[in-house]
């Protein structure tokens, strides 16, 4: 298909020789768009010909884009069903309807959340807990990256190995000790312990990005600086961190997101239920037997959407930090 | 006293009260470790390598505190009968009340636990059958969450999974690479389920599979189809997991190979279409072998990730119905702390060290092979 439309005449001079390949298709498009506008209309406003009439006539007229809308619809829909389960009134939240904006949209679910839950508790705990493990990884990370970057030191393979094979430690193997430690030295419901555990696991992944990402800096850059009258520190503080900024955000966005979102470590540390970290908060919402599906899906939009918005903002270093590492040269 | 759900001044207080002198001791003790281990290096070992040392040192200390000796500790716990009955024997606070071990720890327990997790054992005798076979035994409740069974799953479950990430990422990754508009925007709505905390697109997705009121079924019957009861059977109830799996991880293959992509130069592409080469010989023998290096390290930690993916199948569907969806890392999470746990740490321990076990087998196997890691630390 393409091929053809390749060797067609260059889309706005064709008029001589009837309609290109890529005016058929456009046709198409439109028309099928309209038969759904038309098919709306004659069924009291239900959208949804509409949109699988565009969609159909867009996958035809530019099949890219009608690949790339679908998959996008499916990565954002459960959002969206969130929040319309979020601004349901409470006699429908089990409604079967699949509108994103209910009937009768109402907010209090959310003044209920804020009301009848310590939901601001759960979400200080957290962040309190984030922000602390967030930083300590990325400051411990980023210099012991540095030193497997820089240094071909003794032991340095079998470390880097070792980070590796931490991987594939499953979340039992750790958890179950980490349970019976907590247990012996009473810090069960301790964020303190938290902390450090999240920390711990968050460091090898955040090494093995950065020294990927510090190994395609020319060294050269350093001894520069250092011909200037930098010592080594200096010359990493002033040269390479600056230059690692992608990847030292993306190591800080998942570490962010691994501890602001952990859910089975925190249920084994925190049993007793006095300090709850907001997962612990919303699942036990919808763990009891009345299932508060309102309360838990305006707690998801608060937790989802800060954390949504610092994502889609990062994530044009995404793609570098993460695959620079790994792309040699 | 003022609350605002749930939030006082007291409440902050007590958590910064205990945060903050973390944070200072930690801060503290990270520059009296690094100065001092610095010219204990330079000035009495005499290292070349004295900085880097020193730069790893709060790493190595954080890790050996909190991995390694977790770790140790998990393997000592194998050799323990360990479980809710004896748990006041192995705690300090509780020394000197009764308790019925007349040892705490012992090879006859290792021997008893690691058994347990293959085969039928019952007050330390290995079960056999009327043949005199030897039984599978039961980690879990249900005779069907064996250990072949689960094994068996968590293999299914690693290469559908993969599988589909790998093609789903990277058809999306081919297209998003051609010349194509609204790209940042399409880019910015994929990665979005990557952002979604997990707990949250699991019992979310958990209430979309809901037989009555989950969107699913609802799309199901609107096009015309029956209603299929996602998280009461057993093959919908793990088709519905893998779906929320792979969902989960096409993002990540796809923003690692359009990164690939991107990096391939346009000029390999012009050459060999000037000799004559078509789409496909041209993704054969370009694309697929400059990818390489990008994709062995992505199936690797795709592979260990998945065959580890506790989270997704924990929230979906808790393993049921009836245990019928376990996969050993959530076998093994049901078994130590579950609703219907056996509780005993012992034998969760035993356990959790055969699955490391197995993984790392296979990891080492396949690394060998496919020589993928190699540039990671050649470097």
């Amino acid at each position: 298909m393409s091929t053809v439309t390749k060797s067609a005449p260059s889309p706005d001079g064709s008029a001589s020789s009837g309609f290109t390949i890529k005016q058929i298709r456009q046709g198409i498009a439109i028309l099928l768009a309209a038969g759904g506008l038309l098919l709306t209309l004659l069924n009291g406003m239900n959208l949804a010909y509409l949109l699988i009439g565009a969609w159909v006539g867009l996958s035809i007229w530019k099949p890219y884009h009608g690949i790339l809308v679908f998959y996008s619809l499916i990565s954002i829909y459960p959002v969206l069903r969130v929040i319309s389960i979020a601004l349901r009134p409470s006699d429908s939240l089990l409604s079967r309807s699949l509108d994103i904006i209910p009937a009768n949209a109402t907010l209090n679910n959310i003044v209920a959340l804020f009301q009848e839950e310590a939901f601001l508790l759960w979400i200080w705990n957290s962040f309190v807990i984030t922000v602390s493990v967030s930083i300590m990884g990325v400051i411990i990370a980023a210099t012991g990256a540095y030193a497997f970057s820089r240094w071909r030191f003794p032991g340095r393979r079998p470390a880097l190995i070792f980070l590796l094979t931490t991987q594939m430690i499953p979340a039992g193997m750790l958890l179950v000790p980490i349970f019976v430690i907590v247990a012996q030295l009473n810090l069960s419901n301790s964020i303190i312990g938290l902390m450090l555990a999240y920390t711990t696991t968050a460091v090898p992944f955040s090494i093995w990005i950065l020294k990927g990402y510090y190994d395609t800096i020319p060294v050269d850059l350093e001894e520069a600086a250092m011909v200037d009258g930098c010592n080594r520190l200096e010359a990493f503080w002033k040269v390479i961190l600056p230059l690692s900024t992608p990847a030292l955000s993306i190591v800080f966005l998942f570490n962010f997101l691994a501890a602001w979102s952990e859910y089975l470590v925190a249920r084994v540390i925190l049993q007793a239920g006095a300090v709850r970290t907001w997962p612990l908060g919303l699942a036990d919402l919808i763990a009891q037997f009345d299932t508060d599906w309102g309360k838990y899906a305006a707690g998801s939009v608060f937790v989802t959407i800060p954390v949504l918005i610092l994502f889609v903002w990062q994530s044009k270093y995404l793609i570098s930090g993460l695959t620079l590492g790994s792309v040699k040269g | 006293m003022e609350s605002i759900s749930g939030l006082t001044a007291d409440t902050i207080g007590a958590t910064l009260s205990q945060v903050i002198p973390l944070l200072i001791g930690v801060s503290i003790g990270i520059v009296v470790l690094e100065v001092s281990l610095y010219y204990f290096l330079t000035r009495v070992i005499k290292t070349k390598h004295a900085l880097a040392y020193t730069l790893l040192s709060p790493a190595v200390v954080a890790l050996v505190l909190f991995l390694i000796y977790p770790l140790i500790f998990n393997v000592i716990l194998a050799f323990s009968d360990l479980k809710r009955n004896t748990f006041v024997c192995y705690s300090p606070v509780a020394r000197g009340r009764e308790c019925e071990l007349d040892h705490l720890y012992g090879l006859d327990y290792a021997i008893n636990n690691f058994t347990q997790v293959f085969f039928r054992v019952r007050d330390g005798e290995i079960q056999r059958d009327a043949d005199g076979n030897l039984v599978w035994g039961r980690l879990l409740r249900t005779a069907d969450s064996t250990f072949p069974v689960l094994f068996g799953r968590t293999v299914v479950w690693t290469g559908v999974n993969v599988i589909f990430h790998f093609l789903g990422g990277l058809a999306l990754a081919l297209i998003m690479n051609q010349k194509i508009r609204f790209r940042g925007i399409y880019r910015s709505l994929i990665v979005i389920p990557w952002a979604i905390p997990t707990v949250i697109v699991g019992l979310t997705w958990r209430q979309e599979f809901h037989a009555d009121y989950g969107f699913v079924n609802q799309v199901l019957t609107s096009l015309g189809m029956t209603k299929v009861n996602w998280l009461s059977e057993e093959l919908p109830a793990f088709i519905a997991v893998i779906f929320v799996n792979v969902w989960l991880g096409i993002p990540f293959y796809m923003v690692m190979l359009l990164g690939g992509l991107q990096s391939i130069p346009a000029e390999y592409y012009e050459a060999s279409q000037m000799d004559g080469a078509n789409a496909w010989q041209r993704f054969k023998a370009i694309t697929i072998p400059l990818l390489r290096p990008i994709l062995i390290p992505a199936i690797t930690l795709d592979v260990i990730w998945t065959f580890n993916q506790l989270n997704v199948v924990y929230l979906v569907t808790r393993g049921g119905p009836s245990e019928k969806t376990n996969i050993l890392v959530s076998a093994l999470y049901n078994a130590a702390f579950g609703e219907s746990a056996t509780q005993e740490l012992g034998f969760a321990a035993a356990f959790s060290i055969v699955i490391f076990l197995i993984l790392f087998v296979f990891a080492v196997v396949w690394i060998t092979t496919s020589g993928g890691l190699k540039e990671v630390y050649d470097r």
